[in-house]
């Protein structure tokens, strides 16, 4: 239970503006809790309310429904406990930056001495290193040195919190970028509570502590908060290079440009209407995937027409990040999507929204890549790796892809059989597969255990060597996952057939290395991986890389075609390492798993399916999951 | 649209430098006595390149590209094109500025045409058609045909940039030449507006040379990016090469591992390295 109150509360806050043409709801159920001496950036695109939320705060306007409680008090009039800094500056031309300055002190604190009061406008001029400027009139001076007037003319208010619209919008690029450094000093130094509206990305994630990522309007309403877990005090530079900060980045960009599609989307006011053909209730679906070589599977019934073959139309849809995929599939944008094979039950659990899958798409297909430093020749690279974790002044990093991924896992038992304790002597960090080899290469990691292409980059770049694949840690283990919800199973039971057979002919496909080079050529291409064939053909052709100078041949590397029935032991391996590494908790795991791991699904899939198109492997039934050398 | 084909250049054109500013310097005669802008600047630009411009306020951005249009002469050393020495303003060499600068009593339409009368000055009945059909094409080019009959309070800033770049285009320029085109725009029509210059780029294979504050913008767009020190006496500091392939698509960019690395190399350049007292401005 809560006990403390926050220091500043938007309390369920709507906003309706009443217009000719009837009332506009902007802001709908918006609540916020900043505690004394938080920084929140409130971040999307124009036009989605920010603006009006922000002066609901400073009493400029009133909430429709709901309030604002600074310290216990409701607050519903402007007053110097809440001063706003405007994209305009707004500054009375007239007067001198000191006169600016003094208007507002000189009424707020009338019981003050004269002597005072102008020492409290002297400290808050070389606050904003001004002084020398003092006696300049505002058309005097440039846009940056304007905005930080108006933000000493604020601060000299002692206000509680700080709200900024926009400070730096109207600056160029590179002035905003120091004014942004001079704010971030000042608030730290002097602990303010703030409130800003920004737009800008790189902005935010300076200056704030979380970021509240606002819907498009009408009805806007808090779509995510972002923690920024990046470290004070900060340093732009710094704050770049942390091994957190393009994920973060990436983010919100995803989500403004999520936001940014809806837009338009309802701008055609195009409504997907579910069309039904024979028993198929639904033949237009969205899938969604992320570029790597075992989205195979998805992207190889769409290319070779087998979707169209059972009698859908799919659209597939790229994402960058698992979290993103998991939100388009809660959210019911997507009907489906590959998952990471723990990704069905930690859904189910933090989300509220029973998942469901009835076939495994793939096995196998991750290696753990180190960071070139530990390949020196004159011992092995863990002894290399396990003398480095252990001496380090600061907890390394290793990247992990989500935490509801075998990657996590293999990492983990990995690290444990060579020494190292994971979380305690090194620190496994969520980045995006992408931006993995990046990181690498600029030493914010030491290496990361990531599926294909990734680890061939990290090779073929000269960046990290691999150590272990998966064939030496867990061979066979279940790796992606067909995943849809549980309610939309239920609604569209043929249509869900009819996905599993086609994709599993899709599987099929992929696994024969008849068909290697030709997928190596689509997975290539602009829409799906977008990129150089010569880092997809390894781990799908063989041989792989391992470093620059040797190669390995593994054939069972890639698994399309191999135990696709969901197994319920491995479902519930996979589901304890999640409690275990304190991922979800899980009162009724039984349950649980029975309603996620559907193989009766995958039974009646197969039932009519030409045996033809699959290899006897597949009709293997449950079989235990191979045990963790 | 016969009138945008521009001629391919032949091969031993692409290798010869198309635009060359050789150990160029300017200065300025003041009050306190001689103020040095541009300090031995030495770039080539090739035919149909797309290079960007990033420095800080004052380190001499638009006095670099002022020279290059001709506007104003260099102190000291050579800035020619194609191996001649650029003394004036020219149609070969056009500008597009950041406050769009269209004459307010004329149409999106006229103010396009206004330039490729200039250029072309058409007399006969033929010629004139031929350049109306220019001016048409360029206005469909940047997506505006149906906007062509308004004047330019009636459209958005976005709306007037591209009539703009239509205007500088319809006249053949050999070089276009952007001050910060997109910096007074919102965000969203900026990308758009920066898709749309990407994509008529590389239709028109204009060499383009652009400056900017905005690091994203400037990998997103350029083949080359200029990182200029501070001034005064200011120079090129160094120049980074985007080797990402065209067409360019900004999703996939930012996947790219190496979008990450050329961004921390602008940013270091210019938050660390030339970084600005804060109290400059």
């Amino acid at each position: 239970m809560k006990t403390v109150r926050p220091y500043l509360e938007i309390d369920h806050v709507d906003k309706v503006f009443r217009t000719e043409r009837g009332a506009y709801p902007v802001l709908k159920n918006i609540h916020i809790e900043i505690d004394q001496g938080e920084f929140i950036a409130v971040i999307g695109h124009s036009g989605c309310g920010k603006s009006t939320l922000l002066n609901i705060v400073a009493g400029l306007e009133r909430a429709s429904a709901g309030g604002i409680i600074l310290e216990g008090k409701e607050v519903n009039q402007p007053g110097p406990d809440r001063m706003v800094v405007f994209q305009n500056h707004s500054l009375l031309p007239w007067l001198t930056v000191r006169q600016n300055i003094a208007l507002g002190v000189n009424r707020v604190f009338r019981h003050y001495s004269p002597q005072k009061r102008k020492a409290i406008v002297d400290e808050h001029l070389a606050l904003v290193h001004l002084t020398a400027a003092a006696d300049k009139y505002p058309h005097q001076l440039s846009g940056g040195m304007r905005q930080r007037v108006g933000i000493a003319r604020a601060l000299a208010l002692q206000p509680k919190i700080l709200l900024l619209d926009e400070p730096f919008g109207a600056l160029d690029a590179l002035t905003r970028g120091r004014l942004q450094e001079q704010l971030m000093q000042i608030c730290n130094t002097h602990r303010i509570t703030a409130l800003m509206i920004t737009h800008d990305v790189d902005e935010a994630l300076l200056l704030a502590d979380r970021i509240v990522m606002l819907t498009n309007g009408p009805e806007a309403q808090i779509g995510r908060i972002l923690p920024v877990e990046l470290p004070r005090p900060r340093q732009r530079m710094a704050v770049v290079n942390h091994p957190n900060y393009y994920r973060l980045r990436g983010e919100i960009v995803e989500f403004l440009n999520e936001q940014k599609k809806l837009k338009k989307q309802r701008e055609l006011n195009r409504i997907a209407i579910a069309i039904s053909r024979g028993n198929i209730e639904k033949i237009n679906l969205g899938l969604g995937f992320i570029p790597l070589t075992d989205a195979g599977p998805l992207i190889v019934a769409k290319e070779k027409q087998l979707f169209q073959k059972y009698g859908l139309e799919v659209e597939l849809q790229r994402l960058s990040s698992w979290k993103s995929l998991a939100e388009h599939i809660v959210s019911g944008e997507l009907d489906g999507a590959m998952m990471l094979a723990g990704m069905p039950l930690a859904v189910s659990v933090q989300s509220n929204q029973l998942i469901t899958t009835a076939l495994t798409l793939s096995r196998n297909g991750n290696a753990i890549t180190l960071s070139n430093q530990f390949n020196r020749p004159n011992s092995s690279p863990t002894d290399q790796l396990r003398n480095y974790v252990l001496t380090a002044k600061e907890k390394p990093i290793f990247g992990i892809v989500h935490p509801a991924s075998m990657h996590n896992f293999l990492l983990r038992k990995w690290l444990i059989k060579i020494g190292i304790q994971p979380d305690v002597d090194v620190e496994l960090v969520v980045i995006p597969p992408p931006q993995m080899v990046a990181n690498l290469a600029s030493g914010n990691i030491l290496g990361f255990c990531v599926g294909e292409p990734w680890n061939t980059r990290a090779v073929l770049d000269d960046v990290g060597f691999i150590v272990a694949t998966d064939v030496d840690l867990y061979d066979g283990h279940m790796e992606k996952v067909l995943g849809v919800r549980h309610s939309w199973a239920q609604q569209y039971p043929y249509t869900h057939l009819a996905l599993i057979r086609s994709l599993l002919e899709a599987c099929a496909w992929c696994q024969k290395s008849a068909n290697r080079e030709e997928l190596v050529d689509i997975l290539s291409r602009p829409e799906y991986l977008n990129m150089n064939p010569k880092y997809v053909r390894p781990s799908l052709c063989n041989p792989l890389w391992l470093t620059k100078e040797k190669t390995q041949y593994l054939p069972r590397f890639h698994h399309f075609l191999l135990r696709n029935k969901p197994c319920l032991l491995e479902h519930e391996w996979v589901l304890e390492q999640l409690i275990h590494c304190g991922i979800i908790d899980c009162k009724d795991s039984q349950g649980l798993l029975k309603q996620v791991v559907r193989d009766d699904i995958f039974d009646e899939a197969i039932a009519l399916l030409d045996p033809n198109i699959l290899e006897p492997e597949v009709q293997v039934s449950n079989q235990a999951p191979e045990t963790i050398h | 649209m016969q009138s945008l084909k521009v001629p391919a250049p032949s091969p031993s054109q692409v290798d010869l430098p198309f635009l060359e500013l050789r150990d160029v310097s300017k200065s300025y005669r003041t009050a306190k006595g001689n103020y040095t802008v541009l300090q031995g600047v030495n770039l080539s630009v090739k035919s149909g390149e797309f290079v960007s411009i990033i420095g800080h306020s004052g380190c001499g951005k638009t006095t670099l590209l002022n020279l290059v249009a001709g506007f104003i002469r260099p102190s000291h050393g050579l800035v020619s094109l194609e191996n001649r020495r650029i003394t004036e303003p020219g149609p070969d060499r056009m500008v597009v500025f950041q406050n769009y600068s269209l004459l307010p009593w004329l149409t999106a339409y006229e103010n396009v045409y206004l330039g490729v009368k200039s250029v072309y000055r058409p007399r006969s009945e033929t010629e004139k058609r031929r350049a109306r059909q220019i001016a048409e094409d360029y206005l469909e080019l940047v997506g505006l045909a149906d906007a062509a009959h308004k004047k330019p309070k009636q459209l958005s800033g976005g709306m007037k940039q591209r009539v703009a770049i239509a205007r500088a285009l319809a006249m053949h320029p050999q070089i276009l030449l952007l001050d910060e085109p997109f910096g007074a725009l919102d965000p969203i029509t900026r990308e758009e507006l920066q898709d749309q210059l990407l994509d008529i780029w590389q239709r028109t294979k204009v060499t383009v040379l652009m400056i900017t504050h905005d690091v994203d913008e400037a990998i997103y767009l350029s083949n080359r990016i200029v990182m200029m020190t501070n001034g005064p006496g200011a120079t090129i500091g160094e120049i980074l090469t985007i080797p990402l392939p065209y067409p360019r698509n900004r999703v996939m960019l930012t996947e790219d591992p190496q979008f990450f690395t050329f961004r921390n190399q602008c940013l270091s350049f210019l938050y660390e390295r030339f970084a600005l007292d804060v109290d400059y401005d």
